[in-house]
This record gives C-alpha cells, structure tokens and sequence, in this order.
C-alpha cells in the first residue's frame, strides 16, 4: 500500500498508524497524550495532521489506507497546535518548579516552538517553598516574566528583573495575583519594578488591569 | 451472548443498588467490588461519571428543576435561584439543613412546552413561578412534617 | 390491560389455528387481519372482523381517548382519565376509555378524542377534570360537537359540526405529513393488537420473504437518512455492516434523546413502540445481527417502560425470538437504561456505555459498522430512522420517496418549543422552509412578540436569523447557513430572549457534558464559556470576539467526537448573524434584550407602585427604601440585581431598565 506523506510517496503496510510512518521516515509529529500500547486514547490532538480532503486527524490513531495523503506542518495544523497548547496552558497549574521535569518538558518545549507563551521564569527556577525571593518579602518578577532564561539572575542570587517582558496570559497573572497577595507583597510595588523592562505601555496597562482590578467572583 | 449484555453490565449493577437504597453507599461499592472482581476505582469511575447515580444520600424528596433548552429560556434558571434562597440551602451543598429537600439540577423532562418544569418528587409543575413553586413547596413540606408527626405519635419507637 | 382476559386478536381463534411459538408461520400477522389462512371457518373470520371493529371503535361502538404520554401526564391526563370514567359512569353510557400516545399538539395538552364509526371524532383541547364533565354530556346527551378544537369528518349527524373545523383544513395540521407519526396520539401504544390492526407487523412480514439484500435495496431506493443528526445514508451503513465477515453482529437502537428541547423520539417511542421495534428487528435481519439493544435515556422511563411492554409482547406472539415468523431468523432484543450523559448518544460513547464502562467516544474509524459493541459490527440506528425502516417496509419506497427533496427524501419530526403560540411536535416533508413551520404551523409568536432566531438541532445546532427563514430545512442547506438539522429540535428565540445568553446557556451544557477525555473540548468549552460570561457580566473587550472565534475553529478541527467538534457552532452562529447583540454587550455595556443580569438596572415604575413596601421588605441587601413622598425607590449603587423584587412585587411596578 502506498501513502503520501508532504509529497512524498512511500509504501505503508496495512493497520499502521500514520505517525509510525511518518517516524519511520524521520518526520516528527509532536505527541503528548500517546504511549504506545499503553495510552492511544488519542485526547490531546497535538499530533493533527491534514488529510487529502483537508480534515484534520490525529496522526497517532488513525491507520493509513492506500493513496492517502497527509500533510504533517500546514498553516492549518500549526495553527491548531497552537490553540490547543494554549488551552492546555490556561489548564495547567503552573508549578514546575515542583515537577521533577523541573520545566523541561514536552510542554514546555512545544510551546516555544509554537509562540504560545504564557510560562513564567519561576517554571524554571531553582528555588521553591521558603526560599522563593517572594515568601522572603522580595520582589521578584518571575510568576509575571516570560521564561526561557533558565531563572538566570536567580541563580546568581538575584530577584527577576523582568527582562524578557511579561507574561500577558490573564490565569497566569490572576496566578501570580495570589502568590503576591499571600505574601504581602505590594502589587503597587510589583507594578512599579514591572516599568524597568515592560517594553509598551499596552502591556503595561493590560498587567496592571489584571493585576490591580478586582475581578467579579464567579456565580 | 444476550448474558453477556445482561450480567457484566457494571451500570445496571449500580442502578439496583441505588434504586435499592437511594444512593450509592461506599459499603455497597466495596462489595460490588469484590462480588465481581472488578477494581474499586472502576466503580467509582462509572459512578461518578454519569448524572444518575448520588454518592450522598439524598433528602426526602428531591426537586429537580430542568435545566433544558425551552425552560432555560422560560425562566427556570431564576426559579433555580430562588429554590436556593427559599430552601436555604448552601453552597457546597443540594440538601437542605434540615433534610427534607435535596435540589438538582434536571435536563428535560420531555415537556416542554409547558416550559418551565420542576419536578417535586414525583409531581411535574408545569408553567412554573417563584410563587407557585413557593405554595406547591409548603404544602410538601406541611404533608412530610404531619405525616411525621403522626408517625411519631402513634408508632412510639422509630 | 383487562383485555388480556378477553379473547384478542393475537390469540388462536379456534383449536385448528396452528399458529403458535413452536410452530410459526409466515404469515401469522396478515392473518389476524384477512385470514384465517390455515383453516376455512366464516365463523373465525366474522370473529377476527368483529375483534378488529371493537379493537378500532370499543365494543360499544365509542371510544374515547386520552392522550397519556409523560406529557399529557404531566398536563394532568391522568385525572382527565378518572374524570371522563365517571362523566361516563354518571351518564349511564357505556364507551372505551383508552389512554393513547400523543398527537404532538403540545400546546393543548391533555387532550382527548371521542371516537365512532360513523362519527365526526370531535378533539377537545386544554381538558381538565373540571370540563370534561360538559364536554362529554354535549356530545352523549346533546349531539354536539361544541367546543371541540376541531373533528375529523363532518358527518351532518351531530349538531354543531359546522362550527368546528375539520382537523385536516386547520393549519397547524394540513401542512403536516403524518407518515411515521400516523399512529401516535390514536392507537394504545400498550397493545400489540392495536398496532397490527393499523397495519403493524406487515413491514416485519414482507421483508422476511425478501433476502436481506433486497430489504438494504429497498431502504436505498427510498432514499432514508439517518434521523439522529448526521444524515448517514442507512442503507450504506447497513450495507457495510452486513460485508463484514462476523459471526455476531449487533443492532443499537440509539433512544438517548439528550438534545434539551427535543423530544420527538420520545413521543414517537411513547405513541408508538411497536413501530421502533419492527424496524430494529427489520434492521437486524438486513445486515443479520442477532441481538439488538434499545438504549434509552435515563430522564425518560415511561419510554423504556413502554418500549419493554413492546419487547414483552412481541416475544410473546413470536415476533421476536427464535425463528420469526418461520423464516428462520432469530433475533431476540433487550432494552437498557443508560444512567444519564448526553454524551452517549454519541455512538460509540453509546457502545461503552453498553458494555459497563465509561461513556467517552473513541476515534472513528473504525466505525461502529466495522468494530462496534465488544468489537463486532454493529449498526446503531435512531429511533426515528428505525420507525421510518418498518413503514417504509409496509408501504414501500415510492409512498416514502414522495416526499422530501431531491437529496433527502421522506419526512421528518420536529420539535417546536420557545416562544411560538403552538408548541408541539410535528412531521413535515424534509424541505420544508422554516417559515411553514415556525409561522404556519406553530402558529408564530405570542401577541406583541417577534421572533428573533431559531436555535436549530440544540447545542450542536446553530441559531438562523428572521430572514434566512425562507431556507428549506434539509442537511446540507442548514449546514450551509452554521445550522444541524440535529436530532429535530427547534427552539424559537424572540426578542426576549439575548442571543449571548443562548449561546452562553448552551456552552454551559456542553462544557457540562463534556465528557473530558480530549482538550479542545474540555478546556475548550470550558474557555468558551469563560469568555461569554464575561461577556454577559460586561466585563470583556473586542479580543474576547476573536478568541471566540479562534478556539471555536480549532474545537470544530481538533475534537474527538462530535460533542466537542459542534459544541461551538451556537457561538459561532450568532456571531455570524447577531453580532450587533455582542457589540453592544462588550462596547455600550448593554444587553438589548434585557436578560443579562449584570448589564441590566432595576427601577420602580411610580403609575404602578401602590406603595405596598413589599419589594423593600424582600430586598436581601435593603437597597429600597421609602422616599418622602411615600413612594419606593432602588439605590442603584446597593442594588445587586438579584430580581427578588420583581418577583414579589404584586403590581409588576418593578421594571427592567
Ligand atoms: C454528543 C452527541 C449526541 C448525540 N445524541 C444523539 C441522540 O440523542 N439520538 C440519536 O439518535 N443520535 C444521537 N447522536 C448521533 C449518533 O452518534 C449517531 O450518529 C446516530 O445514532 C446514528 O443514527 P442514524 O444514522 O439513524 O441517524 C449524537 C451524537 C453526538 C456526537
Ligand atoms: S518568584 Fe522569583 S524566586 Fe520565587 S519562584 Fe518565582 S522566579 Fe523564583
Ligand atoms: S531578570 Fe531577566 S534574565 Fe533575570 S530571571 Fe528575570 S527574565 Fe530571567
Ligand atoms: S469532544 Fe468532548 S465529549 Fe467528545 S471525546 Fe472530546 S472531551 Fe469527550
Ligand atoms: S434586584 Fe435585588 S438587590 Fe436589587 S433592589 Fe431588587 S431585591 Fe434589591
Ligand atoms: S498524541 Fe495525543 S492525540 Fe495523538
Ligand atoms: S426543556 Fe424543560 S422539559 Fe424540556
Ligand atoms: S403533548 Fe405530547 S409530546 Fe407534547
């Protein structure tokens, strides 16, 4: 049986899986959810590809069958990747300080690759507990600052300046909201220290919304 | 091959027990368990999964106001409202403190044109309002407390 | 019920009837009707004549009936009944009372219909214990037909029956096609007898002495699709269950109508069970299955009941269980309650639930007509598509065909529920534009109403605006305009109602249905209805429209069943037809319907106030109070809108503003 995978043609053998093809050729389809033979549940639908007749699938349960064809990176499917991390984002307790992937996982991964930001420096960073600059009256800007510097000033013994501009996801500021409010840190404060690196003055405004006003409580 | 259908299904299992005693008792579970092989954590699964089955037992009678399409836009989301307010109930809670109603939330009934529906025990109120609701509740309420009553004087021990 | 004591239809007629469990024979059904065909006897035949004479019209020659489905129950037929037995009792005449199924007319509800040979079958509408006295003293005493909603026939033996329409001239009926519907609201769906003196069974008895390829033609020919929302050619699906090499197959009867609004399966199962069932056995000797379930949803039990008394009585008489009918076919069905979640009506949710799990779908493929109920090829089938098997299986494909449009033939049942004068079920011809049935038929809005919107196929559906009504409802044009044709439900939207809140009312369903095993679906409904309560609560911007948006494209793209994949299509249509309504909620911070609690203010109407101070007394945070010309007036700041003094006051002085 035959398939065409980005163009390219390639013989298939019945009952497999358009991702075991796909990485029999060395062409990555990112998964979550899938564990071979243990979860192919087929729940996180990071894996879509785009068939010939432009559904999208995901690739690590369907079975091929002769002349199909699969594009594995369009538009289309980045696009939809990229929602979905968001989504699973907005679901995810930010706390990976205390995973034992210490913020170097999959996730983490999938969502620079696909400019979903929305992880704060302190996903990264080495203190937890009593020794976050937080729960020791600091200011520290890392539940509001974009990660991917692996905490470096925190490693160095210093609080987050906010270099690489905010974080502008509102669960992950209502999130950092809470950390400050329980440590008695001044939200005045945080948004003062915020001015050094907040590059404009939208996203400024948009952070001190999210951070000063009060939201309505739910139901 | 029908036996198959018939015996191995864990739901029909459940929906005795609870037609049984009302809702589904930890104790009853354990032994379902075990009656069948079958993990605790699967039961408990399919137990919690679908809306019919209660984990707590439930009060004398239950109101379930429908939630479905007509009724939602006939009202009975504010005739929710206040059934909460009426019946004091809490938050975290769908009994009454002082037992008697348990309040949920219903998908329709299949009546809806007579929009919007609550259900009082067994007896569907149609065309519902706060107000009606209000005279339908205390007459329930009055028919448990004298039946009570009576059986309180007259059977001595209960 | 007491007739089981009588000699019926169903029984042997003498002791040379050879028709038994142990000995059946083909045509044991047409028998009851035209025979006996085993033996020669005038007297068994005037026998058979007579049963069937006293089963249509009593065995006093009247009959009276009562709707009595959970509806006319609901409504109260169950005194209606008591009622009309002693207005009987009292007025020495003797007549059948029968508790039938439902004619669909809601609106009238609990309805009953005096039945005779030669009379006009007045129907009487909106009956209640307290009138049915009159009613059937007009008519026994008097001989008149007064007051009835309408007759059958005019016959010119009764007085009145020019005052009373013919039910077939009244609109809400001539522009309905009664083809699956024929018998509800006139047989009793409780007996077996009923429905084979109807022509019940005669599907059933015609397609045994075809070969089961022949039944899948026939159905292909009538050109029948899947009633339960997607519109799947039936006889492709049986087509292929039929290919498959298994030994064991299966029929589902999918009865887990969950679409809130709809209950067209409901009536039609309740009215008439037998016709259901017929089709699961029709269907399950065209792919060969030897098992079918009924699966029937848990809010409704007199249907499952009513659907059991079925199975019980086709057993009984050998319609079901070994060897049908002599033909050698055997196929013995067994009805299941599910235990509640909307999302077993998926199909394969539908099978896991079947088999003791968990209701969460799986990727298809493979399709339940490949790898279904513990992994053999099954065909899961609606009711409504069911009932259409077995009478298009007693009148043939042309009389089906007939009707309908050039891609979707038959007839269809709707649901019409909202904010229309007569609510009900009705069939139509598919094709049928939305203006016959909203307008005709239902009868339009309520004085001083407009209508909006219909919200077509519930949550999965999508609402169409006032001037799309002209569309004929079938598959693809609804799909078309951002509509389903669904299951059949209807909801009319008028301008009470605030499309954000519909949209916002139907998220909060599927995020509570959603049965959480994939992430667009359950973070995304969840994400959806965070937004449009944001919305509603005005406190949202222009983004949160195009992140609506957004997530609802992926959601349609991404999700593992359809749940998820059309749970945004009530968002994304009014967003495509009612945009304005949105605007004004995020912009003006203004619901213009009025409905939005947080966008809305309360304010005492001085020419009604009667300065009773109830609405003070009942304000739970005191934001009334008296000002010094005796009048009362809210503190707008104080006030939290919780609508209790709408409520209490006597006079509606307290107005939304
Ligand atoms: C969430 C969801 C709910 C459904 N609910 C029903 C239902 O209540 N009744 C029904 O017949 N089909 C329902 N379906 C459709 C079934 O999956 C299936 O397509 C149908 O039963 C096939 O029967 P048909 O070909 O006769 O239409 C539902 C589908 C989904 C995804
Ligand atoms: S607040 Fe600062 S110190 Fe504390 S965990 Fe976050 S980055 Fe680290
Ligand atoms: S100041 Fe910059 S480099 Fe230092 S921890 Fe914060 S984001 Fe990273
Ligand atoms: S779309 Fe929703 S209901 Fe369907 S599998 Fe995903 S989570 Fe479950
Ligand atoms: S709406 Fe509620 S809070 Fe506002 S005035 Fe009326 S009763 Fe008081
Ligand atoms: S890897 Fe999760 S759906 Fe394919
Ligand atoms: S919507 Fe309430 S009974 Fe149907
Ligand atoms: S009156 Fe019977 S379904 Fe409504």
């Amino acid at each position: 049986m035959k398939v065409r995978i980005n163009g390219l043609e390639v013989e298939a053998r019945e009952g497999e899986r358009i991702l075991d093809v796909a990485n029999r050729l060395g062409i990555r389809i990112p998964t979550l959810c899938y564990l071979k033979n243990v979860y192919e549940g087929a729940s996180c639908r990071i894996c879509v590809v785009e068939l010939g007749n432009g559904k999208l699938i995901p690739a690590c349960a369907y079975e091929v069958s002769d002349g199909l064809t699969i594009s594995t990176d369009t538009p289309r499917i980045r696009e939809s990747r990229r929602v979905t991390l968001e989504l699973l984002l907005s679901a995810h307790r930010i706390t990976c300080q205390n995973c034992p992937k210490k913020g170097e996982c999959t996730l983490v991964e999938l969502c620079s690759e696909y400019g979903v930001e929305g992880i704060p420096v302190c996903a990264e960073c080495p203190l937890h507990g009593e020794d976050c600059f937080i729960a020791r009256s600091e200011i520290c800007l890392g539940p509001i600052t974009a990660s991917g510097c692996k905490a470096e000033c925190i490693r160095d013994g210093r609080t987050c300046e906010g270099c690489r501009g905010p974080v502008t996801r509102r669960d992950v500021i209502e999130w950092a909201r809470g950390i400050y409010i329980e440590h008695g840190i001044s939200l005045e404060a945080v948004l003062e220290k915020l001015k050094t690196y907040c590059a404009s003055s939208r996203e400024f405004d948009l952070i001190r919304e999210y951070l000063v006003v009060k939201e309505v409580v739910e139901g | 091959m029908s036996g198959k259908i018939c015996s191995g299904n864990l739901i029909e299992s459940l929906q005795r027990i609870q037609e049984k005693q009302g809702f589904l008792p930890r104790d009853s579970l354990i032994k379902l368990s075990r009656d069948t092989r079958s993990p605790l954590s699967r039961i408990f699964g399919v137990a919690t999964f679908y809306h019919q089955f209660r984990l707590e037992p439930p009060g004398k009678v239950t109101i379930a106001v429908c939630m479905g399409t007509a009724c939602h836009l006939r009202g009975n989301a504010e005739n929710y409202e206040f059934l909460r307010r009426f019946l004091g109930i809490r938050p975290d809670r769908s009994t009454s403190d002082d037992g008697l109603f348990s309040l949920e939330k219903a998908r329709c009934f299949g009546c809806c044109s007579l929009a919007p529906v609550v259900k009082i025990g067994d007896m569907l109120v149609g065309k519902a309002t706060p107000r009606e609701l209000q005279k339908a509740i205390s007459r329930v309420r009055e028919s448990i407390l004298r039946e009570e009553a009576a059986r309180g004087a007259g059977g001595g021990k209960t | 019920m007491m007739r089981q004591e009588y000699w019926t239809l169903m029984d042997p007629c003498c002791d040379y009837c050879l028709h038994s469990r142990d000995n059946p024979c083909a045509k044991y059904v047409v028998c009851r009707m035209r025979g006996p065909f085993c033996h020669r006897s005038v007297e068994c035949r005037e026998k058979r004549q007579r049963r069937i004479r006293e089963v249509l019209y009593g065995s006093q020659g009247v009959r009276i009936n009562i709707g009595a489905s959970s509806c006319g129950l609901a409504a109260g037929a169950e005194r209606v009944l008591e009622a009309v037995k002693d207005g009987l009792r009292s007025m020495g005449v003797e007549a059948e009372v029968s508790a039938v199924g439902c004619l669909g007319l809601c609106f009238m509800e609990p309805f009953i219909e005096i039945q005779s040979e030669d009379g006009p079958s007045p129907i009487y509408g909106y009956v209640s214990p307290e009138n049915v006295g009159d009613i059937l003293a007009r008519y026994f005493e008097e001989g008149s037909v007064d007051g009835a909603f309408a007759i059958r026939k005019r016959t010119g033996r009764f007085k009145d029956e020019d005052k009373v329409p013919l039910l077939d001239e009244l609109d809400v009926w001539r522009k309905q096609v009664k083809w699956v519907s024929r018998n509800c609201g006139v047989i009793n769906p409780e007996s077996i007898e009923e429905y084979i003196v109807t022509g019940g069974y005669e599907g059933l008895s015609r397609a045994l002495t075809m070969r089961p390829e022949e039944v899948i033609e026939e159905i292909r020919l009538a050109g029948l699709r899947g009633r339960g929302g997607a519109g799947f050619p039936t006889w492709l699906k049986w087509k292929i269950c039929r290919e498959q090499p298994s030994e064991e197959k299966y029929v589902i009867c999918n009865a887990d109508e969950g679409d809130p609004g709809a209950f067209m399966n409901r009536l039609l199962a309740e009215s008439d069970p037998h016709r259901v069932l017929e089709g699961i056995i029709i269907a399950g000797y065209a792919i060969g299955a030897s098992q079918g379930v009924i699966f029937v949803r848990a809010e409704k039990p007199l249907m499952a009941a009513r659907l059991e008394k079925a199975v019980e009585d086709a057993r009984r008489w050998g319609l079901l269980g070994e060897n049908i009918l002599g033909s050698g076919f055997s196929f013995d069905v067994r009805v299941m309650r599910s235990a509640g979640a909307f999302v077993c009506g998926e199909e394969t949710a539908m099978i896991a639930a079947i088999e003791g799990r968990r209701a969460m779908p799986r990727q298809r493929p493979p399709y339940p007509a490949s790898k279904g109920l513990w992994d053999k090829p099954t065909v899961v089938n609606n009711v409504e598509t069911l009932a259409h098997v077995a009478t298009i299986m007693a009148h043939g494909w042309r009389e089906f065909a007939k009707y309908g449009t050039e891609r979707s033939k038959g007839t269809k049942m709707f649901c019409v529920t909202g904010g229309v004068k007569r609510t009900g079920a009705f069939e139509v011809p598919i094709g049928t534009t939305i203006r016959t049935l909203v307008y005709d038929i239902a009868g339009g809005p309520h004085e001083g109403r407009r209508i909006k919107a219909v919200q077509i196929g519930g949550p999965s559906g999508g609402c169409l605006p006032e001037r799309l009504f002209d569309l004929p409802i079938d598959y693809e044009s609804l799909q078309e305009a951002g509509a389903i044709m669904g299951s059949g439900g209807l909801v009319v939207i008028d301008d009470t109602n605030c499309m954000v809140d519909v949209a916002r009312y139907f998220t909060s369903f599927t995020l509570a249905e959603s049965c959480g095993k994939c992430i667009p679906c359950r973070v995304g409904t969840k994400a959806l209805y965070d937004r449009l309560s944001a919305i509603v609560e005005g406190m949202s911007s222009q983004e949160d429209l195009q992140l609506l948006e957004e997530i609802g494209i992926m959601m349609k793209e991404a999700a593992l069943c359809a749940l998820g994949g059309t749970a945004p299509n009530p968002i994304l249509s009014s967003l495509r037809y009612f945009r304005d309504e949105y605007e004004a909620h995020i912009l003006e911070k203004r619901c213009p319907a009025k409905v939005c609690r947080k966008l809305v203010s309360y304010a005492i109407n001085r020419e009604l106030c009667v300065k009773c101070g109830l609405c003070a007394k009942s304000c739970p945070v005191g934001a009334i109070a008296k000002t010094a010309d005796g009048y009362f007036m809210i503190d707008e700041s104080r006030c939290i809108r919780c609508g209790t003094c709408v409520i209490t006051c006597p006079r509606g002085a307290v107005e939304k503003r």
